[in-house]
């Protein structure tokens, strides 16, 4: 029988992915939504061969065109907007303009899902909520982000990532016990798992599709979606007390932790099972307390979790990373060495995987973003391009889906229904890029 | 109804208020709905992993039959449990993850066992494992000889570094935990105290969310829905591979990003943001409250209901803001938590939601939308009655387990929402069920 790893790396080969099928082409996703949390679902969908168009305000754009760390653009764009919006269609259409609506509800006629994060029942007054667009396309799903949701007497609540950390009560979880050092979660991760959320369910309702071929609406709020990931509440509801912070341990595990090594490195240990449990102390070289802590249940009792951590921060703490890297091998208990932005970009293994990609695009050059979260081996998700200007798809999806010849487009112009960019950073072209050039974005129709 | 309140309902709903409530109402419970999955089998194998039982519970909330196969001991994943706390043996993250699932014992160590697991799997539509990389093959139950058997089977996998590649060969025998998935995959590396802060608060820091669990679960089941979809329209299977030293970096994005613009690590910077500010928790009277203003226009907005205006000149733009000086973010939460000192957390909110109200209603749609929130603990959360008028808690009652709360009911869809319909999980409690429907 062919070696497992040879016969895992043909079936998964990075190298191919391009020439594999594409499972959601031809179905047409209307995205309607800023920032991250709503993108991610639409992001999703693309990553998989959905046609994502998004939609933007001409002139002004989507706020996360300037979301940049530190002040500071990449060629004239955010690199986080990059990897948030990669592979759609940027379309900038003034919704404010009677013309600018016809466009959408044309476009809604074929279209397979809607995404939008406003507040609760903006799109529906603007009359492109669901209430209007199932009426023309009974197929349509139509995936409403918020951060309360669209139901209850908070709904009107404004609220990003932070808000939903806050409110859902994940934002008191990180941090030191009896002490007011705790944090929020870094790097907009309210967003990001909700919108993956959020894009699970658009699935689950293209499964259900194909069924019935009726659409549906859902109503995902952020903070729900926080909410499902933490044993907090049913911990709560169990023994009446709060589970609250447990600083660099995970409190389910014992020993766990996160510990410095002699070298000033960072590791994290952790024992799953007993026989990790064992495995943890055989290795640091104290087998007397396997039999002491026989019973998993007694072992994760605080007072004895302490001593086990004290006992593993002592151990780590005279070894070198590279030493335990060797012992954890060797005895099989869970352990990594904390590896922070620098160390994954340059990981030769997610690279090789594909979690990593060094990508060349036509108008921003090498980039590194991350790939598909999770590796299908038949229909891989995959990137196309990065995010492009402000409106840059305009002329492509005026022409090409919806027929318009030159001179209605520039009659659009002229009323300010479509239009591009201005002289910031984030939603122009980089500076060295001939637009001018580009058969996008001057596209001439077939 | 007053002219404000006409004018606020038509700004929200256009012209059909009435429906969409009902309709949204409608929504809030599951009950007589569809659901999508029920006629797919999942088997899940996943051992001393709860990734998998989360991924697992996924499907089994829309729907799915699902199977979790364990040994007669059980699955150690029972026993991962904060502090201890447990009912009748069984710790608190394994009954929030016991979703409509069915237990059903077969020890794969044993030939005859993976022979009736063989003739699940050919009328399964998923399998779900989580065992070290190429251990399901070598017991001739891998994805190879499975999709022999069955051609439209959906076979996920999770585990440390995936299932192809020389890191996922050489860290082979290193098992899978939620504190190394969020240590491998950067996510331990972004939170903690600033450099300054001194240790142990400046070293990387564990969230204290299972982070790379449920980005795993999450995740896996997402990609095993893709592959369901595929699946149903060809009739072709596939495999899914994720790998939990993975999860928050591809997720999020940014360690990928940053590491490669910035040519090195960010450093940890505590409570603070690096894109925008305002955006982080300050103390008040009675707590913490969050507060994002991060537009200029937003933090106008701030300065004006904490009455300092006089402070706009030197703060003005975005880029005044942001915390690239440690001394200059230092003085600026400061005379933003001198003042949010002085009031309680609804006073605060309050105040913000007035002046939103009032900005949004101005022509010149520039005031700006300081947004305030009070600083909940779970136990708080539990308590808002927004959660109970969208039934988000579900209490449960089982006679092994007792009586708890699931936080349950997510997502809300119109047509076929996910939802809870027990919570038990006796092993082998299912064993003859599973017996007489599909091993006669």
């Amino acid at each position: 029988m062919e070696d497992y790893f040879n016969y895992t790396k043909n079936l998964f080969d990075p190298t191919k992915v391009q020439e594999k099928p594409e499972v959601f082409k031809g179905l047409r996703v209307l995205d309607f939504t800023h920032v991250i949390y709503g993108p991610t679902a639409a992001k999703v969908l693309g990553q998989y061969g959905a046609e994502v168009i998004k939609f933007e305000l001409p002139w002004v754009g989507d706020l996360w065109r300037f979301g940049v760390l530190w002040g500071s653009f990449w060629r004239h764009s955010s690199v986080c907007f990059h990897f948030v919006q990669y592979g759609k269609y940027f379309f900038s259409l003034n919704l404010k303009l009677p013309k600018a609506k016809e466009i959408i509800l044309k476009m809604a006629e074929n279209a397979d899902v809607v995404v939008e994060n406003f507040a609760a029942g903006t799109t529906d007054a603007w009359g492109i909520g669901y209430s209007q667009l199932s009426k023309a396309n009974p197929g349509i799903i139509y995936l409403s982000c918020a951060t309360y949701g669209q139901y209850g007497p908070m709904r009107f609540f404004p609220g990003w990532d932070l808000l939903a950390q806050a409110a859902s009560g994940v934002i008191s979880l990180t941090g030191y016990p009896d002490t007011d050092k705790y944090y929020k979660l870094p790097d907009y991760v309210g967003d990001f798992l909700p919108g993956n959320i959020g894009a699970l369910a658009v699935i689950m309702a293209l499964n259900q599709r194909k069924k019935t071929g009726k659409g549906q609406y859902i109503d995902l709020a952020q903070t729900e979606a926080l909410m499902r990931i933490i044993p907090n509440f049913t911990y709560h509801s169990i023994t009446g007390e709060d589970l609250g912070r447990s600083g660099n341990t995970d409190p389910a595990m014992a020993p766990s932790g996160i510990f410095k090594t002699c070298d000033g490195k960072f590791v994290a240990v952790a024992a799953v099972t007993d026989d990790q449990y064992k495995a943890i102390c055989e290795a640091m070289g104290h087998p007397e307390l396997v039999n002491k802590y026989k019973d998993t249940f007694e072992r994760l009792k605080p007072e004895n979790a302490k001593e086990l951590y004290d006992a593993t921060a002592k151990w780590v703490g005279a070894s070198s990373a590279e030493n335990l890297v060797e012992l954890a091998k060797k005895h099989g208990f869970s352990f990594a060495v904390v590896e922070d932005d620098y160390d994954i970009t340059n990981d030769e293994w997610r690279r090789e995987r594909g979690s990593v990609i060094v990508y060349t695009d036509d108008m921003y050059g090498k980039l590194l973003i991350p790939g598909p979260s999770a590796m299908l081996s038949k229909t891989p998700g995959r990137i196309k391009w990065l995010s492009r200007p402000l409106g840059y798809h305009n002329r492509y999806i005026l022409k090409k889906i919806l027929g318009y010849s030159e001179e209605e487009i520039k009659q659009l112009e002229k009323e300010r229904v479509v239009g591009n960019w201005d002289d910031r950073p984030g939603i122009k072209p980089p500076v060295y890029y001939d637009i001018e050039k580009d058969p996008i974005f001057n596209y001439k129709g077939e | 109804m007053s002219k404000k309140e006409k004018e606020q309902i038509l700004v929200r709903y256009g012209s059909s208020r009435k429906e969409r409530e009902d309709f949204l109402k409608a929504m809030i419970s599951p009950e007589g709905k569809a659901e999508v999955l029920d006629d797919v089998i999942v088997l899940d194998v996943s051992y001393a992993n709860m990734s998998g039982d989360i991924a697992s519970s996924i499907f089994a909330e829309f729907g799915a039959e699902v199977i979790k196969i364990e040994p007669p001991e059980g699955d150690p994943s029972r026993k991962i449990a904060p502090h201890g706390v447990n009912r009748n043996g069984v710790g608190v993250p394994f009954i929030m993850e016991a979703r409509n699932k069915r237990y059903f014992t077969l020890d794969l160590r044993d030939e005859s066992s993976r022979e009736e697991f063989k003739k699940l799997a050919a009328k399964a539509h998923v399998v779900i494992e989580t065992y070290k990389p190429g251990q399901m093959d070598s017991w001739g139950i891998g994805y190879r000889q499975l999709s022999q058997i069955n051609p439209g089977l959906v076979y996920i996998a999770i585990s440390p570094y995936g299932q192809y590649g020389k890191k996922a060969q050489e860290f082979i025998n290193v098992p899978d935990s939620d504190i190394v998935s969020q240590a491998a995959s950067g996510a331990a590396a972004n939170i903690g105290d600033m450099e300054h802060m001194g240790e142990p608060y400046n070293w990387p820091l564990k969230a204290g969310v299972w982070l790379g669990w449920y980005i795993n679960g999450v995740i896996a089941a997402q990609g095993g829905a893709v592959a369901r979809y595929y699946a149903s329209a060809t009739g072709e299977g596939q495999m899914v591979d994720v790998a939990s030293g993975d999860a928050y970096a591809s997720l999020v994005g940014y360690p990928v990003t940053m590491g490669f613009t910035w040519d090195r690590a960010r450093p940890r910077i505590g409570r603070h943001d690096f894109a925008i500010y305002p955006y982080g928790f300050w103390p008040c009277k009675d707590g913490m409250v969050a507060i994002a203003a991060g537009r200029d226009h937003d933090f106008r907005g701030l300065l004006k209901i904490l009455k300092i205006w006089k402070e706009e000149d030197d703060w003005r733009y975005i880029f005044d803001r942001i915390p690239d000086i440690v001394e200059q973010v230092e003085k600026l939460y400061k005379m933003i938590a001198d003042e949010t000192n002085k009031y309680t957390s609804d006073e605060l909110v309050k105040m913000a939601i007035d002046y939103s109200i009032k900005s949004a209603k101005s022509k010149w749609r520039g005031g700006g939308v300081p947004i305030v929130m009070k600083v909940q603990k779970p136990a708080t959360t539990m308590q808002n009655p927004h959660w109970a008028k969208r039934k988000s808690f579900t209490e449960f009652d089982d006679p092994q387990l007792g009586k708890f709360v699931l936080p349950a009911n997510f997502i809300k869809m119109s047509d076929s929402p996910p939802r809870v319909k027990w919570v038990s999980c006796g092993i082998g409690q299912d064993n003859t069920y599973i017996r007489d429907k599909y091993l006669k």
